[in-house]
């Protein structure tokens, strides 16, 4: 035996260490039998307080005002101490995903509505507990966003919709006193908004790239259309209503109604103050936006989405799920802190807290949020929604009816080849459930 | 202690000592290994180890959802490479990446030498000039391309005001899916032309002004002597910088994820972009696959670039 190693040897060596590691790795394979069908709900907890120490993960604004805010909870729960924790929004995906591979999680953490498939998926979240809340109390869309497969993973704790923006003082110009119902009205808005009210465009919609799926889906949603059948296994995008829906979204484009060209961030805003856009669709965070570029509280309105025939149409809904870890080592006791998040009277304090729009139905009914015109308009937008499916390779697919929008809004491929190619993609990619 | 016994047969067909045997040599060795064995342990755990790691996930269907459980993923052979070289979209940002190598290396490299050159000859605010020309490579990207967003603007950019004075057409630049690119390029061009012309202007400066005088007493034209003096023994560096130059290219990115998000219609999305993005959608295998037929190209390019250039000398 030589000391020194040739390189050829060397070559050698590194080759069959690659080959054994092939081989092992092919030795493992996937276990398939754990796909078909879910886990099932879990038992539920027992009654009594909660106990010992609570870790949350919560991000953003909610991160900063959650430590505080529990110290109801701690008061009522003397043996249980909460820890939260702030994560930024930027690193929350990756820093949950790290923290599932490795088993080391929170209990609870804040979890945004489009990761629940992927999480619930690798197996890093709990079944609801059996009886903890009643899902009748939740508004039925943000609901939807903790289903994958048939199991729910998790609690909706605060949502967000999108809804119609438009300036009223340029409709009273182009003679309309109310919001439009339906798509045929809409349509025609924006065309009395351009050729009456003297706007560049009637209506801004964003001719694809990311996220445009949010305003386009709510159309197809409004229709008819399905993206998913009903267990989540098969994409259903190409249909009748999908294909009518994005041939009614590209119309404003071909018809001048919308700009196709990409805008930066703060040019809608400044738009819609200065009259170059009519109205738009957008999530309630556009209120202080539009307020900030000099629009007047009485220079624009907020309406439920226009349906096809009568609104209000489907909207998309967004925000954030509670759940807990199934590594937790404190199940019980963190079950119990998601439960008093989504009492109603915590939900209205919430919301007074930090301006998050509750989950649950009945926190509507009293304070700011039973009184202000504006966010009743959210409240009512709210029991028409869809959560995007809580599939795991939901971003990815969304990505690709970002790009066929992209193409049929431009004129680079028909309507229906663009659904045709969604579905195709779809279905290669597969819902990953 | 094998070695020491097994030694002599092997230096049996040397004329020295055996080495094995050498007790001074042994604690050199020996001294050797535990002073770099630092590295070794940092090299292997954090350079190789991931390389291989992902040499491997690339013949895997590993997914984000996989992580709990990385070894019970189906093992699929050359399934996402081939399933990568069918796929449309990764047709096209392979040649959206070809065609910035094609168009940015050409002209990041004129210019660059263009700015040597000039700069080789004056003497009064040499050192401004360097360091107005160097001064984008120090800027942040997205601080760049804020500014050059503006340049672009369809309307009330810089670029489009000036078009408009002398009457041309005045083109939506980020927004026509065939002026994307080439926008981005040209803005790249600019941001990176200060580290090659610094290159440069040291290569020219090897080059001994007595081979210059004695070309121009011979008659060469100050063409002639760029041409036939200056660009040959300019070789080796010219060399350098087409290999970095064109790897930096290969991995387009920062600039079309800033300025475009890899539109309009994908027309600036580049392979590091694509794969990029195969990696936020959780599906590491087949990212993994991508980066390394990104690898074998930059692999391809430097060796053909070393056999065009390289050779003569």
């Amino acid at each position: 035996m030589s000391r020194k190693r040739r390189p050829v040897q060397v070559a050698g060596r590194t080759l069959a260490l690659l080959a054994v590691a092939s081989l092992a790795l092919t030795g493992c394979g996937r276990d398939s039998a754990s796909e078909d069908g879910g886990p099932g709900q879990t038992e539920a907890i027992s009654e009594g307080e909660a106990t010992g120490d609570i870790e949350v993960w919560a991000m953003g604004t909610e991160g900063e005002m959650l430590g505080d805010f529990v110290k109801d909870f701690e008061e009522a729960n003397p043996e249980a101490t909460v820890k939260v924790t702030a994560v930024p929004w930027e690193a929350a995906h990756d820093k949950l995903s790290n923290a599932i591979a490795a088993g080391e999680t929170p209990d609870v953490s804040l979890i945004g509505t489009t990761w629940m498939g992927e999480f619930a998926e690798a197996g890093g979240l709990e079944p609801t507990p059996e009886g903890l809340v009643d899902e009748a109390d939740f508004f039925e869309g943000p609901w939807g966003s903790t289903v994958v497969g048939d199991t729910s993973y998790g609690v909706p704790w605060y949502v967000e919709t999108r809804v119609l923006y438009y300036r009223t003082d340029l409709a009273d110009k182009a003679g309309w006193d109310e919001a439009p119902q339906n798509w045929d009205e809409l349509k025609q808005f924006a065309t009395d908004l351009e050729d009456k009210a003297g706007v560049e465009y009637g209506m801004h919609l964003q001719p694809g790239q990311t996220g445009s799926w949010q305003t386009v889906l709510p159309f197809a949603w409004s229709n008819g259309a399905e993206v998913t059948n009903a267990e989540g296994t098969e994409y259903t995008i190409d249909s009748p209503q999908m294909q009518e829906a994005l041939e009614y979204y590209k119309s404003y484009f071909d018809e001048g109604l919308a700009n196709d060209g990409t805008l930066d961030p703060g040019e809608l805003e400044s738009g819609f103050a200065d009259g170059t856009y009519g109205a738009f669709i957008s999530g309630p965070w556009h209120t202080g936006l539009v307020e900030e570029q000099g629009v007047k509280t009485d220079e624009y309105a907020v309406a439920p989405l226009p349906g096809k025939d009568s609104a209000p149409g489907t909207s998309f809904v967004g925000g954030g799920d509670l759940a807990v870890f199934s590594d937790s080592d404190n199940k019980e006791s963190a079950w119990k802190l998601v439960q008093w998040l989504s009492e109603p009277e915590t939900q209205s304090a919430w919301y007074e807290t930090i301006g998050d729009l509750p989950a649950v139905k009945s926190a509507w009914e009293t304070g700011e949020l039973a009184s202000d015109e504006q966010l009743q308009v959210f409240g009512e937008q709210l029991d028409s929604t869809l959560a995007p499916p809580a599939v795991p390779s939901w971003e990815q697919v969304a990505a690709v009816i970002d790009a066929d929008v992209e193409k049929a809004v431009k004129g680079a491929m028909p309507v229906d080849e663009a659904v045709a190619d969604m579905q195709s993609q779809a279905d290669s990619i597969g819902t990953g459930l | 202690m094998a070695t020491a016994t097994t030694a002599p047969t092997r230096a049996g067909a040397d004329q020295a000592p055996a080495r094995g045997t050498d007790p001074m040599r042994r604690q050199q060795a020996r001294a050797a290994w535990i002073l770099a064995a630092p590295f070794l342990v940092l090299f292997l755990v954090f350079t190789a180890g991931p390389v291989l790691a992902s040499l491997g996930m690339s013949f895997t269907d590993i997914k984000r959802t996989d992580i709990r459980t990385p070894f019970a993923v189906g093992f699929i052979g050359i399934d996402n490479y081939t399933q990568l070289l069918g796929d449309p979209l990764f047709r096209k940002v392979m040649v959206n990446t070809g065609l910035y190598v094609v168009l940015g290396v050409p002209l990041t490299m004129g210019l660059a030498l263009g700015a040597a050159v000039l700069l080789n000859r004056i003497e009064r605010l040499k050192g401004l000039f360097r360091v107005g020309y160097y001064l984008p490579v120090v800027t942040s990207i997205v601080a760049v391309s804020v500014v050059w967003k503006f340049l672009y603007r369809p309307d009330g950019g810089l670029i489009n005001e000036v078009l408009g004075l002398v009457g041309l057409p005045q083109p939506e630049w980020l927004d026509n899916p065939s002026l994307a690119l080439p926008a981005l390029v040209v803005m790249a061009a600019w941001r990176n032309l200060g580290t090659l012309m610094i290159i440069f202007l040291a290569g020219l400066q090897t080059i001994p002004d007595e081979v210059k005088e004695a070309a121009q007493v011979d008659g060469a034209s100050g063409w002639g002597v760029f041409r036939r003096i200056t660009l040959p023994m300019l070789k080796p560096t010219l060399l350098f910088g087409a290999v970095i130059t064109s790897i930096g290219y290969l991995q387009f990115f920062e600039e079309a994820f800033v300025m475009t998000k890899g539109g309009p219609l994908d027309a600036t999305r580049s392979v590091t972009f694509f794969t990029y993005d195969q990696f936020g959608f959780g599906n590491y295998g087949l990212a993994a696959s991508a980066s390394y037929l990104l690898f074998i190209a930059v692999v391809v390019l430097t060796f053909v670039q070393f056999k065009i250039f390289g050779e003569k000398d």
